[in-house]
């Protein structure tokens, strides 16, 4: 079973290598998705000075919290885009009939799928991340810690998109809704949780985990807290766990779109 | 003139058949103007102070209103489409059609957020009424002409993208340039009214393209003063004007670029 991880973990890894290799054939596009996108992730910074300038501290936080805020949320997005970007375009595949070429082949199925394009964009996500935590919370602990909760962020990001995507498998127009599901996610990520109250705070941690995802990290990141972590690793077997699950139980409704198609 | 009217009554029919995805996408939407309700709300300790001359009703009306404005008339066509046909090569199939590419990508793009706006504008109002009461200082009389500042604002924001995927021609993909000006648009125009910026930074707002596509219509919905009515107006002209000639410009270079191989 090690050895079995090990191949498949190997496989994806080769498996990004070469989707990074394919975006890099364009040198110039290549680089500038990536410095755009830092770009425009720092523009939010207008927003929070504006917003602190109105009151020192918004639901709890204050203006470096929140930046560090938005830095793990980019990261947590940037490793999951990088990585396992198809994850968020799973109904895409279904609805069209995509799946096929996965399904021959001798590897894991959904690893496979989800592991077979990057976002290149997403490596600028990753880098403001660090940049963030680098001007903020300069320190090799710091450093470990905010690359442990990014990681784990985004396999509960992946998990959530595979989940929420493995809908289409049973529901017309499930792109919609997955689509909604996920952007609510990413929205919510870039505020302070305390803005938030009651139902709607509940909500953040279960049916929109964003709670788990961003809020619970920062809250490690700015004060190392080894029961929150429990929690976070705890939520990421269980989001994985599930989207395993929801997949090929998705996956026994599927039907091919009879397309002939090559993947190089 | 008449082919053009076609492909807008044509666009319309045809947006009328995905009348369901436009309010599935609604929650998008709402959750924005959710999150901006509690960020307010937040802020505003006492909701009958004025931050900057706003009241908390006048802020949240303002992040209603030109959130509407945004997501109503935003469309990927004139994003993707524009880009993709150049990179794809299909341009070389559509200049040589009997229409002019760009005013069919305009005309079009007007038929398919006509319906969308109408939309979203209904559910603002919706949310908005439920959510904080009527907008205050509102008057019916002057909705022909806040009509009219809309349109105008709609055709700046789409010949300012237009151009910017015309940029495709040059550049493999334009998107990275989307984003920058998109947020742009959302920290400077959308967010925040220009009230809110530092002093020195308000004249710099106030004369680009964010005071005429999002501030001053929406300026106007919720406060109206012929002052802002003639400025936004005039500034509207210069930037309609301005803005289609950068269009065209951009076409008439990038179009000589294309080389058709056969095949």
């Amino acid at each position: 079973m090690l050895t079995a991880a090990k191949q498949q973990t190997k496989v994806l890894f080769l498996s990004v290598k070469y989707n990074i290799m394919r975006e890099m054939t364009n040198h110039v596009t290549f680089l500038m998705n990536i410095i755009f996108m830092v770009l425009n992730n720092a523009t939010f910074i207008v927003q929070w000075l504006l917003l602190f300038q109105l009151k020192s501290d918004i639901g709890g936080y204050v203006l470096s919290d929140v930046l560090i805020l938005w830095g793990l949320a980019a990261s947590t997005f940037g490793i999951s885009h990088i990585f396992f970007s198809q994850a968020f375009k799973l109904p895409y595949l279904i609805m069209n009939g995509k799946l096929d070429s996965f399904l021959v082949q001798p590897k894991n199925v959904l690893l496979a799928v989800i592991s077979s394009g990057t976002n290149t964009s997403a490596i600028g996500d990753l880098i403001y991340g660090y940049i963030i935590i680098l001007i903020f919370r300069f320190s090799l602990y710091n450093l470990l810690i905010f690359t442990l909760v990014s990681i784990l962020g985004s396999i509960i990001l992946t998990a959530f998109g595979v989940i929420v995507g493995s809908l289409s498998f049973w529901i017309i127009r499930g792109d919609i809704l997955s689509q909604n599901l996920i952007s609510a996610v990413i929205n919510f990520a870039t505020y302070p949780e305390g803005i938030f109250k009651g139902v709607v705070r509940l909500t953040l941690y279960t049916v929109v985990p964003v709670g788990l995802i961003n809020y619970l990290p920062l809250q490690i990141v700015l004060n190392f807290n080894f029961t929150s972590l429990l929690i976070i690793i705890g939520a990421a077997i269980i989001f994985v766990a599930l989207a395993f699950l929801v997949f090929y139980r998705g996956l026994r409704r599927y039907s091919s779109g009879n397309l002939m198609i090559s993947r190089i | 003139m008449k082919k053009y009217i076609f492909i807008f009554k044509t666009t319309i029919m045809d947006s009328l058949q995905y009348i369901m995805n436009i309010i599935l996408g609604f929650v998008t939407y709402i959750l924005i103007i959710f999150i901006f309700l509690n960020l307010w709300q937040y802020i505003y300790t006492d909701p009958e102070k004025l931050i900057n001359g706003y009241s908390l009703q006048q802020m949240i009306w303002y992040v209603i209103l030109t959130e509407t404005i945004w997501f109503g008339t935003r469309n990927g066509a004139i994003i993707s489409q524009i880009s993709n046909d150049i990179k794809s090569g299909a341009i070389a199939y559509v200049i040589n059609k009997p229409y002019h590419y760009v005013i069919y990508m305009i005309v079009r793009n007007l038929g398919e957020i006509a319906i969308k706006f109408f939309l979203y504008l209904c559910a603002g109002l919706t949310l908005g009424y439920i959510w904080v009461g009527r907008i205050p200082e509102f008057n019916p009389i002057y909705i022909p002409l806040i009509i009219m500042i809309l349109i105008s604002a709609t055709l700046i924001n789409n010949f300012l993208t237009m151009s910017i995927s015309l940029l495709s021609f040059w550049i493999e993909d334009a998107a990275p340039f989307h984003w920058i000006y998109v947020k742009i648009l959302l920290i400077l125009g959308i967010l925040f009214p220009v009230e809110m910026f530092p002093v020195w930074a308000q004249p710099i707002i106030r004369s680009s393209p964010i005071y005429v596509i999002t501030y001053g219509p929406v300026k106007l919905i919720i406060s109206f003063s012929r002052e802002i009515f003639t400025s936004v107006l005039l500034a509207q002209v210069i930037y309609l004007l301005g803005s289609f000639l950068l269009l065209m410009g951009l076409y008439q270079k990038g179009v000589k670029k294309i080389n058709v191989n056969g095949g």
